[in-house]
């Protein structure tokens, strides 16, 4: 019998029901989605690192079999490949990062398509995303060409690497171009005896012809000049060790870098870290404001059910049924809601995500994955729901049936609304009194409305600001501090004369960079870079109000605001340094701060450097000639155009618009789900006055203003928080989430605060001119007889 | 004497599934400007439904309602607003006054659809609420409440009086105190409709129609309405 109360109650009250369902349900998929995307990152991330055997540590350094074979010998290392790594072009003038390889057991290829990779195999195994953008199938043939060799290979296979997940030209690009930028791999086997050969005259200055007889036994291969080794190691904890080992024997070695150091994975563990706050602030937020806004609808719908607990009681009920009835309703429908919010969690938000990511990182099988927390959170969402109804229901129970039972004229707390009773009070409409005092008394349910549209507002603002900053960033690294039209990268170590030849063709403006390692205050050394310029303004820098910093001063070095703040450095101080593979330190004073939106370091001009008896070789030189048909400049390794750096940005960007643009959906179809809802709220307890209202001869129009008035109040009340707040949240965003070596903060511009202003208010608008639209459609008759 | 308001053959039909059912099975009724009317009748005769179509909160299913010179039963929704706005006042059982608004502000709010009315200080002091005035009805007793009712009632000067049950939830104290308010208003020319169980009522009222099964069984004029003084409660 109870049963049947229920579905008929449900019934009876489908749009509220109806709302509290979609509201959990929103809040579930929301919050279960971005989670189930986020754990899907990182477990697709682990299992491709961990059944692909992703390196443990890089040796860098002109590397030789013998370096290979004393580090397999040494203790806990499972196993080591050495890799030469060229950055070569092919005849289509696009970009290949080639590595050359010996065996493929560290970092092995997920193959897409095409056959496995075999010792000394002919052929090439290709970036399956530079294929793809540049439609190259297995069995295809392409030309690829470093220095003097040139290599004509067919595609063995279209592959994805645990180690290039993610790769850039150059550190100044954002965004992968893959259309342009790719890497390949290839068999030692493959590399040509000539260009060896070639190699050795150069560097030892004898005929090319003679090296047969000047090196005994001489065999090419053994003079591969290879330039890592990928070191695989049995346990995490063992490798600090091994590398102390590597460092200590193996001379060669310039450097050696973890793995988790390397860009392909920090850039994919930071866009895991980020998405990480994400989770925390937007779904959280999403879930917050759906559960307030579902307790208030539940409890004041079991209020509602007063009389019927009373009767209940009073025909004999025990309480246990009459509670276990009304959880029946928050348990049903929270289930309902949870279910389909997890299955749409994982299957629309999780999988949209995913798959925008999977476009941008070269990973396979990239799916959501499903955690327990999302089951927790799911638990204790039903669990707020039933304990809700219970905690209601129990409160009615306690009064005495007959109490119940008497229906009464509702109570009016004279003393809260006796300040309404004032001077500047008796001013007002008898419309906005009433609003006031309706507002007063229902101080949960206005907070409640109050708290829904900040929150829509806020998260408008937020997502809109985020693009604005990084818009903002855009404008300030390549109009700001990039003031060139073209990079030229320079072939290294380049001698005076080929130098001033490029001088005499493109300008003297020049830079380079320093591998460094900084010892700081406590002793620790960190590697860092230093940024040497003699580029005069063709590279700029900028304080924090981001203003240019006129001309950089040559009595000591600048380092970047956020370097400063997290060691503590002051304008004065001095600052300990080393050049990778040197071991001579230099003391150098800070004398000023810039910003750097990208990278945290150090900045000198070339005089102080020079002045420190280093010398200055140029790796960089910055032009602005029209540089548009050159493909290929002597001495230069790469040609980077302004316009295409930017562009890899604005890509960047369009894949987080998609995002947002998610985000203000849902905060839209939150937003409005609870305005309505409050709506409803508010409209139910106030249409037996409304009726009487109409009974007296007020017009449905005045009425209905009556109505809207209170919530086009909550909305400008909210928003007035909503923006302010907004903005915070951004820049606490960008701020807290953002990589440690970003330095971002919100810029958010007038337009994005007007529509967002003008967004919230329409939602809130529309949905009380629907709800008003009810008023006309009063019946006197039954709403003033039923007296409640 | 032409009478002020003129029933002819009403019906009021509810459909409930397939079924109809009619709340008021033909009324033919006639009032004289003026009167202090009782209508009686047995629980579910249909004397709310007559005093709601009377009052334009309803509309009938057929037949003709003459108020003056009037059919209201042929206005549309605006007109029976603007009939409701000026020309009736409706004191309820319930009293339904606005629980958030004071005494005053619930009386002045008839300022807000018409401007033919009275001054609202002479009529809290006509109904005895002066004092109270800026009190809210929760702070108010129940005659207190169903007299703020009658004060926003007669504050737009109506030329009908509507009153279900009026004194229903009352002591017999109070509810004189309220019907000696009511018929004051009769005695200045307002027509007042009582609807009531309260057979007493009727010996002071001008005329006494009795309702029953949604037909008039009786409309009779009492020839020698009692002073309320002279009546036992
Ligand atoms: N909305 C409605 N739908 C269906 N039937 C209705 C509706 N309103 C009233 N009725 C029926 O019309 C009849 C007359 O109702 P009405 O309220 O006029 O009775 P009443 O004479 O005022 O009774 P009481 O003295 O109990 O107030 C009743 O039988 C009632 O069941
Ligand atoms: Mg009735």
């Amino acid at each position: 019998m109870l049963y049947r109360k229920m579905w008929r109650d449900i019934k009876n009250n489908l749009s509220q029901f109806i709302t509290i369902f979609l509201m959990i349900m929103i809040g579930i998929m929301a919050y279960s989605g971005i989670e189930s995307y986020m754990d899907g990152m990182t477990n697709t991330a682990k299992k491709f690192y961990k059944e692909n055997n992703l390196q443990d540590v890089n040796v860098l350094g002109l590397m030789t079999k013998d370096d290979l074979n004393q580090i397999k010998e040494m203790n806990h290392v499972k196993d080591a490949e050495l890799k030469l790594s060229l950055t070569a072009t092919t005849n289509k003038n696009k970009t290949l990062l080639l590595n050359v390889i010996e065996t493929n057991n560290i970092s092995k290829f997920y193959i897409m398509d095409g056959e496995e990779f075999q010792k000394n195999s002919s052929g090439v195994w290709l970036d399956n995303f530079y294929a793809e953008e540049n439609n190259i199938k297995v069995g295809d043939t392409i030309l690829v060409k470093y220095e003097s060799m040139k290599l004509q290979e067919e595609v063995k296979g279209l592959i994805n690497v645990p180690d290039h997940l993610y790769d850039v030209r150059d550190s100044s690009e954002l965004y992968p171009d893959r259309k342009e930028f790719g890497f390949a791999y290839i068999s030692s086997s493959e590399i040509p005896e000539s260009y060896i050969k070639n190699m050795i005259s150069k560097e030892k200055n004898i005929e090319e012809e003679l090296i047969d007889q000047i090196i005994p036994n001489f065999n090419y291969k053994d003079y591969i000049p290879w330039n890592s080794i990928m070191v695989d190691i049995d346990q995490k904890k063992n490798r600090d060790g091994v590398k102390n080992k590597i460092e200590d024997e193996i001379k060669n070695a310039k450097a050696i870098i973890n793995i988790e150091d390397t860009s392909s994975y920090v850039t994919y563990q930071g866009e895991i870290d980020e998405g990480k706050t994400y989770v925390g602030v937007f779904s959280g937020i999403f879930l917050f404001i759906a559960m307030l806004s579902v307790i208030t609808t539940m409890s004041r719908l079991i209020r509602k059910e007063r009389v019927q607990i009373g009767t209940l009681k009073a025909l004999g009920f025990t309480n246990r049924r009459i509670l276990f009835h009304y959880i029946g309703y928050g348990l049903w429908i929270s289930l309902l809601a949870t279910i389909i919010g997890l299955i749409l969690g994982y299957f629309v938000i999780g999988k949209i995500f995913i798959n925008l990511e999977m476009s941008f990182f070269e990973i396979p099988n990239g799916k959501p994955s499903m955690n327990n927390t999302s089951y927790f959170v799911s638990l204790i969402a039903i669990l707020m729901v039933c304990f809700i109804t219970y905690k209601t229901g129990k409160s009615i129970l306690k009064e005495n049936p007959a109490e119940t039972l008497r229906t009464k004229i509702p109570k009016v707390n004279g003393k809260t609304l006796n300040i309404t009773k004032k001077k500047i009070f008796k001013k007002l409409h008898f419309e906005s009194i009433w609003n006031i005092r309706d507002i007063l008394r229902n101080k949960m349910r206005t907070f409640m409305g109050v708290a829904g549209v900040v929150g829509c507002c806020m998260l408008i603002v937020c997502a809109l600001g985020m693009l604005d900053s990084m818009n903002f960033f855009v404008k300030l690294q390549f109009e700001t501090l990039y003031h060139f039209d073209y990079k030229l990268n320079l072939k290294e170590n380049l001698n005076t004369e080929e130098l001033k030849e490029l001088y005499d063709k493109y300008g003297k403006n020049t830079s380079k960079s320093l591998g460094i390692e900084i010892k700081n205050k406590k002793g620790i050394r960190e590697s860092n870079n230093i940024f040497v310029t003699d580029a005069s303004n063709y590279v700029r820098f900028v304080n924090r109000k981001n203003e240019i910093i006129p001309k950089p001063k040559d009595n000591g070095v600048y380092i970047t605001y956020k370097l400063a703040e997290k060691e503590g450095y002051k304008i004065g101080d001095k600052i300990t340094w080393h050049i990778y593979g040197e071991d001579k330190y230099y003391e150098s004073k800070i004398i000023g701060f810039n910003k750097d939106p990208q990278n945290q370091n150090i900045t000198m001009t070339r005089n102080y450097l020079e002045s420190l008896k280093i010398d200055y070789i140029p790796d960089s030189l910055y032009t602005n000639k029209n540089l548009e048909n050159k493909k290929e400049i002597k001495n230069v390794e790469t040609i980077q155009n302004i316009d295409n750096l930017k562009e890899g940005m604005e890509e960047m960007l369009s894949m987080m618009k998609t995002m947002l643009v998610l985000i203000i959906g849902i905060a839209i179809l939150l937003g409005t789900i609870i305005i309505y809802n409050l709506g409803v709220l508010s409209y139910a307890e106030k249409e037996y006055q409304f009726a009487t209202l109409k009974v007296l001869g007020f017009e449905d129009k005045q009425i209905k203003n009556i109505f809207t008035k209170q919530n086009n109040w909550i909305a400008i009340i909210s928003i007035i928080i909503g923006l302010p707040l907004g903005y915070y949240l951004t820049d606490w965003l960008f701020k807290t989430a953002i990589e440690e070596h970003y330095d971002f903060g919100a810029s958010i511009t007038v337009r994005t605060y007007i529509i967002a202003a003008i967004g919230t208010f329409i939602v809130s608008y529309i949905v009380s001119k629907v709800l008003s639209r009810k008023i006309k459609n009063i019946d006197m008759v039954t709403s003033l007889k039923g007296n409640e | 004497m032409k009478s002020y308001i003129e029933l002819k053959n009403v019906k009021k039909t509810y459909e409930i599934g397939n079924q109809k059912y009619n709340a008021l099975d033909g009324i033919d009724l006639e009032i004289n400007q003026g009167e202090f009317v009782v209508i009686l009748g047995p629980s579910g005769a249909g004397k709310s439904t007559l005093l709601n179509l009377l009052g334009g909160l309803d509309k009938a299913t057929s037949g003709s309602i003459k108020i003056g010179e009037n059919d209201i039963a042929k206005y549309n929704d605006k007109e029976l607003t603007r009939y409701r706005a000026h020309e009736v006042g409706f004191i309820f059982q319930f009293y339904n006054i606005m629980p958030t608004l004071t005494v005053e502000e619930n009386i002045n709010l008839i300022k807000d659809v018409t401007n033919t009315c009275k001054d609202s200080k002479e009529v809290l002091k006509s109904v005895g609420l002066l004092k109270h005035a800026n009190k809210f009805p929760s702070e108010l007793s129940g005659g207190e409440q169903q007299r703020v009712s009658i004060a926003r009632a007669i504050m737009k000067n109506p030329k009908v009086l509507l009153c279900d049950e009026p004194t229903g939830a009352l002591d017999s104290e109070t509810g004189v105190e309220v019907l000696k308010l009511l018929r004051e208003q009769s005695d200045e020319d307002t027509t007042v409709i009582i609807v009531t169980h309260n057979t007493m009522i009727s010996e002071i009222a001008d005329r006494i129609i009795k309702i029953k099964n949604g037909k008039v069984e009786s409309n009779e004029i009492n020839k020698h309405p009692k002073k309320i003084e002279e009546v036992k409660w």
